[in-house]
């Protein structure tokens, strides 16, 4: 630099590049290929007009998570590129038959259309969730879907049977996955298709097959023959139907499988089943290196309990995750076999086991983050075969325990607070006592003070689930801690309309809340007026709501469609508001409304 | 001299005047330059007005680390293996100021180098991770240039739908 150039202001050099804001445009849409998480995502869309545009052509995974708050026209506007769509339907609640059959039945309809148009061209895969989806709807997308088109899965749907599992099975060229979990399917016993015999004949692409909830039998010779030309199975989920003797026919099939449902786990009448023994059994859970590549072990739909024992030296170790509540075990059948679960993360069991077999597994489940344990019998008065006995226990040992389901005919406030002290990263706490408004055994006291520590203590909870007697105290301490509680669920509890105002003043980040049979009115339910826009849905049903109370949410927040559900049909109801079910929609009240639902 | 030394070299010349020698193998990680190579166009003298010294300069280092990483060299001297090191020299370079890290994306787009790319859009995007549209914006040094109508709209559309 010369002399003259520092007495004079710098002079402007021509930039080699351009401002920041007009740099990143030529690479933006590669950085956010490298953002996955939704709120990343939103945060991303929201920066400028361009950072909106880039965001939309890259998103490739869409969840509409209440498939009544926007249209497939403005989700395809939107987000043509994507890949992965996931649809949740129903609430919650309508899995306990809340919820008349028929309240959305057409609601998928318009997605398939969406779908058979190419509206995104380049779907991949189709998770959905509590929608009813009919025959008709899947051969439209059968025929229609792009050969990209590779993923299918239902959880908790209806609506369709085997014959639109035909129709996919026979049209999806390329696919890779069809997982149908928890579904209830139509069937005419005399009208069953052969959708496994459906798939085209010569080597097919399929990754998982699941079908555990199909109840009718599947042909056994289609099904190994498809397993038979299936090499890159890895997930298999087979139904109540398929024997023992069938399964080892399927395994040897199948070497490098990680995933297996297993059928009823009990030797059946057929020609696979004769000559079984323990021996051979064992060979095909230990033989091909399997005991390395077995993860996960569901099914047992009929278990002959000897066939775990014997299975226990050479499946368990390396498995983490285990799902018996099908499988009705004692303490006897279930412990030798825990005992070799040290990795163990995931668990369902029945509450068979009692006390003492969770006992057990928490001295020996020391990896364990999930956990279902779930009634035998569920009714009030059954018998109490697990209590809190076995609940303090699972908190001493499982420490890192992060999502807990619960089923008890008892419990007592110390087990629970014990639970809230011992496992500090807990997200999800749900806990059924399940006779109504049942208190602490032991003191007679409510169940404010468990509950109240559970949301005091562990800082992580999101989702969180009460029983038992409560007063308005318990939501007093869920209004005053629960403040990163996004999903609640109550039942048979609380005084009145404060402990409402409690949760709905309180819980800042609530997003989905479910009531039902609580004494809460319409001075609880206007006390949440604020919040209601920030949340996904609430549900009210068996609760002291008056129409004029609704009508007055409705009015005051015009975009919430606020459906009035009579749960009986039938009869007529006059006086009060059975279920109140509301939540946003960027569309307005949808059309198609049965009659027993009011939309106001 | 070994005959391995003798290797075909490469001039590339930055925007700003500056000749860089480059090994063949090495200037064939810019996609850019391999199809020239390869379509022989290039003359042994290749312009690059759109990189300027600096980050050229650095471009090079990238490409020269990794061409000679792909023949792992038994030195005992590390206790990871050579997949790891590399790893953890990327994640050095790209420790830079924020101008640095854009022009070095747009010279690796520009020059059609995918590894590096990748790279320097990964760390980009790791900036974003965690952040509110305002924070993002400060990063960034981005106008929103959204109405208030706008931006409700999007708001309420990704929270009521989408998220």
């Amino acid at each position: 630099m010369s002399e003259e150039d520092e007495d004079q202001a710098p002079p402007k050099r021509p930039r080699a590049t351009p401002p920041p804001d007009q740099v990143l445009d030529n690479v933006l849409e590669t950085v956010l290929q490298f953002l996955a998480a939704p709120r990343d995502r939103s945060a991303a869309s929201l920066v400028c007009r361009s950072w909106h545009r880039a965001e939309s052509a890259t998103r490739v995974s869409l969840a509409v998570r209440n498939i009544l708050a926007a249209s497939p026209a403005r989700a395809a506007r939107r987000f043509p590129n994507a890949h992965h769509i996931l649809l949740k339907g129903r609430p919650r609640f309508a899995d306990f038959n809340l919820l008349p059959p028929g309240w959305a039945g057409s609601a998928f309809r318009p997605w398939a259309a969406a779908f058979a148009s190419a509206a995104f061209p380049a779907l991949r895969s189709l998770s959905l969730k509590r929608i009813t989806v009919t025959d008709d709807d899947l051969d439209l997308l059968a025929r229609s879907l792009p050969p990209s088109f590779r993923e299918l899965s239902f959880l908790l749907c209806d609506g369709f049977s085997s014959r639109g599992l035909a129709s996919i099975a026979s049209h999806c060229r390329g696919l890779r996955v069809l997982d149908v979990v928890d579904c209830e399917m139509n069937e005419e016993d005399d009208e069953v298709s052969d959708w496994v015999a459906a798939f085209p004949p010569g080597p097919t692409n399929l990754e998982s097959l699941c079908f555990e909830c199909f109840t009718p039998q599947v042909p056994f010779a289609a099904l190994e023959a498809l397993v038979a030309r299936s090499p890159r199975l890895r997930r298999l989920g087979v139904n109540q139907h398929v024997s023992l003797g069938q399964l080892r026919r399927l395994m040897a099939l199948t070497p490098h499988l990680t995933h297996l449902g297993t059928g009823a786990f009990r030797p059946g009448d057929g020609a696979e089943d004769e000559g079984l023994d323990l021996g051979q059994i064992l060979t095909a859970f230990s033989s091909a290196g399997r005991a390395n590549t077995l993860v996960s072990l569901s099914g047992f739909r009929d278990l002959a309990p000897e066939y775990l024992l014997t299975i226990a030296t050479v499946a368990a170790a390396n498995l983490t995750s285990l799902d018996l509540s099908y499988a009705p075990v004692t303490p006897d059948q279930f412990l030798p076999f825990i005992a070799q679960c040290r990795n163990l993360e995931t668990l369902w069991v029945l509450d068979s086991v009692r006390d003492e077999g969770l006992d057990a597994m928490a001295s020996f489940c020391k990896k364990l983050q999930f956990l279902r344990v779930l009634p035998l019998d569920a009714h009030e008065d059954a018998d109490e075969l697990v209590s809190e006995i076995g609940l303090a226990a699972i908190s001493e040992g499982c420490r890192g325990l992060r999502s807990i389901l619960y089923f008890c005919q008892r419990m007592t406030n110390a087990a629970v607070i014990t639970m809230s002290q011992n496992c500090p990263e807990l997200k999800v706490f749900r806990l059924c006592i399940m006779g109504r408004h049942q208190p602490d055994h032991m003191t007679g006291e409510p169940m404010d003070e468990g509950f109240g520590a559970i949301v005091r203590n562990c800082s992580k909870l999101t989702r969180l689930s009460t029983s038992g007697r409560l007063t308005d105290r318990a939501f007093e301490y869920i209004g005053k801690y629960g403040k990163s509680v996004r999903t609640l669920s109550v039942a048979f509890a609380g005084d009145g309309d404060l402990a409402l105002q409690h949760l709905l003043q309180g819980c800042s980040k609530l997003e989905k809340l479910e009531i039902r049979d609580c004494p809460f009115g319409d001075a609880g339910l206007l006390s949440g007026m604020h919040h209601f826009y920030n949340m996904r849905f609430v549900w009210m049903s068996g609760c002291n709501l008056t129409l004029q109370g609704c009508k007055e949410v409705a009015r005051r927040l015009p975009r919430m469609v606020v459906e009035l559900v009579n749960s009986q049909p039938e009869s007529e109801r006059t006086d009060g508001v059975d279920i109140l079910y509301m939540y946003r929609s960027l569309e307005g009240p949808r059309e198609d409304v049965p009659p027993f639902v009011k939309i106001l | 001299m070994a005959a391995e030394d003798l290797k075909k070299m490469i001039t590339l010349k930055s925007s700003d005047g500056e000749e860089f020698k480059v090994e063949e193998a090495v200037a064939m990680e810019l996609q850019t330059i391999r199809h020239m190579i390869e379509d022989e166009c290039a003359d042994n003298e290749i312009p690059l007005p759109n990189v300027n010294s600096k980050i050229l300069s650095k471009v090079i280092e990238y490409c020269n680390k990794h061409v000679h990483a792909a023949k792992p060299v038994a030195d005992g001297a590390s206790a990871l293996s050579p997949a790891e090191d590399l790893k953890n020299w990327d994640a050095e370079f790209v420790k830079v100021d924020q101008a640095t890290l854009f022009d070095l994306s747009l010279a690796a787009n520009y020059l059609d180098i995918k590894a590096l790319l990748d790279l320097t859009c990964q760390t980009i995007a790791d900036m974003i991770k965690g952040k509110t549209p305002e924070e993002i914006r400060r990063t960034f040094n981005i106008k929103n240039d959204f109405t208030a109508e706008e931006e409700d709209e999007i708001r309420r559309e990704n929270q009521w739908a989408f998220e």
